[in-house]
């Protein structure tokens, strides 16, 4: 006899339970509210400063990373989506529940994942594409835009919007580890926030070397046109912030195998 | 069946379950009974695959609950009606269960309307009482039409009528052959809806049989007291009585009736002051077995 239980029947009960609850609903409400209208904001200001602008600041501006630059207040609403789809399981006490219609640890966490990089990942996309257009159609006229039709700003689009994701998994990951949502939206912050003011206080040799590998600045290193100085390039970037992610996730994954409910 | 075997499970210094071993059968509703805090929700939570036994085993039909291929129709459970999201309506919470182990949505219906919430079944599940989680979570644990059923004091918060409908309804558990294991802490409660008790006490196995057993041993004492107790203590004895406690008051006397030990005292020629039968209650039977087990765990007096 086969089992009932399959990766497939797991990932459809885990999207019952991400999408009938309203933190996940307000959180992809906020990632909207954040990367679209701060976006809106900020090219806004852009446009209206922009005549008074230096002119050595005009010829290195970036418009792509300025229509997206709403997604440096979503990466915190998307930590807490993906940490809030476990750790609510804690707090309640349903992970109980969950773990004896699910005996298989390693299948409900796999399809926890499926279900959460699915629809972060058709989310963060949407919302990063919008608000990227939006940009253009406020610069269009006075400040110089990019265009989709051009490969890289298209790529620039889509990791900002894999980069988001990836975030949401990272705090899943460490919902896994921590099993409490307060201290893993703090650590969350300290690894986005915290480590860049750390690195700050260090030589400014040490800073070089040791900065890019920040999960903000590779952050900032996919979503950039042009390699910067100091950075990776966003490829590179993008593989070395998912392993980071991954290691966090066996890590969090191991865990919940091995410890009690 | 469920099959515990040599199971022990200890949290850090904590032994929490110590050696514990029984068996509970189909077709009867077996209390598990003890103190709070006495291991019962630690031995469910290891029979549901939730916590990693330390030694031993507990086994479902042969079977650890992590092999088992369709829990939910194997196995049903409520372990804490309150454990589970709040800001979640009954029915999708019950759906979310049931998607997870291919069970049709109509069967989710159906238990939330035999559980008698299924006008409420919209309601945000965090908005609900504690009897009303009681029934969801019954409604729960009959998802699958399972042959084995877990439930830990599933009578907390329950008003009288609830009570009742609870007992009949493990009553016809039982009568269609399954097996149906309720935890409680209350003698009073296992006595009038289980079949089988099995008492811990500190993690320890206690005592295991039917309630008319356990009654049958809760028969009582008298409580003598005479002119002689020395006196009255060997033509007791010697008449097989059982002389539980001696004290200055007098005696308490087991296996003996009250006018068979005033027979024996007007035999002897001890005059008697008072001659009580003593009925201890199921309630006091388990307070005394359990009593060692609370106030000093390590001695581990094991009766049978």
């Amino acid at each position: 006899m086969s089992s009932d239980v399959t990766l497939g029947s797991t990932i459809r009960s885990e999207w019952i339970k991400f999408r009938t609850v309203r933190s996940t609903i307000m959180g992809v409400v906020i990632t909207f509210v954040l990367t679209i209208g701060l976006g809106a904001l900020i090219t806004t200001a852009v446009r209206a400063h922009w005549p008074t602008m230096d002119p050595a600041r005009q010829l290195t501006f970036d418009p792509v990373f300025a229509s997206l630059s709403g997604i440096l207040f979503a990466q915190f609403a998307v930590g807490v989506i993906g940490t809030l789809f476990i750790t609510s399981e804690y707090s309640s006490g349903s992970i109980r529940t969950t773990l004896t219609a699910i005996p298989n640890r390693l299948e409900l966490v796999w399809g926890k994942l499926v279900v959460l990089v699915a629809s972060m990942f058709v989310v963060t996309e949407i919302a990063c594409f919008i608000t990227f257009l939006m940009g253009q159609a406020i610069f269009s006229g006075v400040v110089p835009t990019a265009s989709l039709s051009n490969g890289a700003v298209l790529r620039t689009v889509i990791l900002a919007g894999v980069y988001l994701t990836l975030l949401s998994v990272l705090g899943f990951s460490l919902g896994l580890i921590l099993r409490q949502s307060a201290a893993c939206i703090s650590v969350f912050t300290s690894l986005l926030l915290i480590l860049p003011i750390i690195a700050f206080l260090l030589p400014q040799s040490w800073q070089n070397d040791i900065s890019k590998y920040e999960p903000s600045e590779l952050g900032h290193a996919m979503i950039s046109v042009t390699a910067q100085s100091n950075d990776f390039g966003s490829w590179t970037a993008l593989v070395i912030l998912s392993i980071y992610v991954a290691v966090v996730f066996s890590v969090g994954t191991t865990m919940l195998i091995r410890r009690d409910a | 069946m469920i099959k515990i075997d040599h199971l022990t499970k200890r949290y850090g210094k904590t032994l929490a379950v110590d050696d514990l071993d029984f068996e509970v059968r189909p077709g009867v509703i077996t209390g598990f009974l003890g103190p709070n805090g006495s291991g019962k929700s630690t031995t469910m939570r290891i029979i549901l695959g939730l916590d990693h036994p330390t030694k031993g085993s507990a086994t479902i039909e042969g079977k650890r609950y992590g092999e088992l291929r369709d829990p939910l129709h194997e196995v049903g459970a409520l372990l804490d009606a309150k454990a589970i999201h709040p800001g979640r309506s009954a029915r999708n919470h019950l759906r979310a269960l049931a998607a997870s182990n291919r069970i049709p949505f109509s069967r989710v219906d159906e238990v939330l309307e035999f559980s008698g919430i299924g006008s409420v079944a919209d309601k945000k599940v965090g908005d609900y009482s504690l009897g009303m989680s009681q029934r969801l979570g019954i409604a729960g644990a009959l998802l699958g039409d399972p042959g084995v059923l877990l439930f830990d004091e599933p009578v907390n918060g329950l008003d009288p009528e609830g009570i009742r409908w609870i007992r009949e309804f493990f009553r016809s558990l039982a009568n269609e052959g399954r097996t149906v294991f309720v935890s409680s802490h209350l003698m009073s409660e296992m006595a009038l809806s289980a079949d089988q008790i099995i008492v811990i006490g500190r993690g320890k196995f206690i005592t295991q049989g039917s309630v008319d057993a356990l009654t049958a041993s809760a028969k009582g004492t008298v409580f003598v007291r005479g002119a002689n107790h020395p006196q009255l203590l060997a033509a007791l004895r010697s008449h097989h009585g059982v002389v539980s406690e001696v004290n200055d008051e007098g005696l308490s006397v087991s296996d003996l009736t009250s006018e068979q030990i005033g027979q024996i005292a007007f035999d002897a020629g001890v005059a008697l002051y008072e001659l009580t039968p003593q009925r201890a209650s199921l309630e006091e039977v388990y307070m005394d077995l359990t009593a060692d087990a609370v106030e000093y765990g390590s001695t581990g007096a094991r009766h049978e």
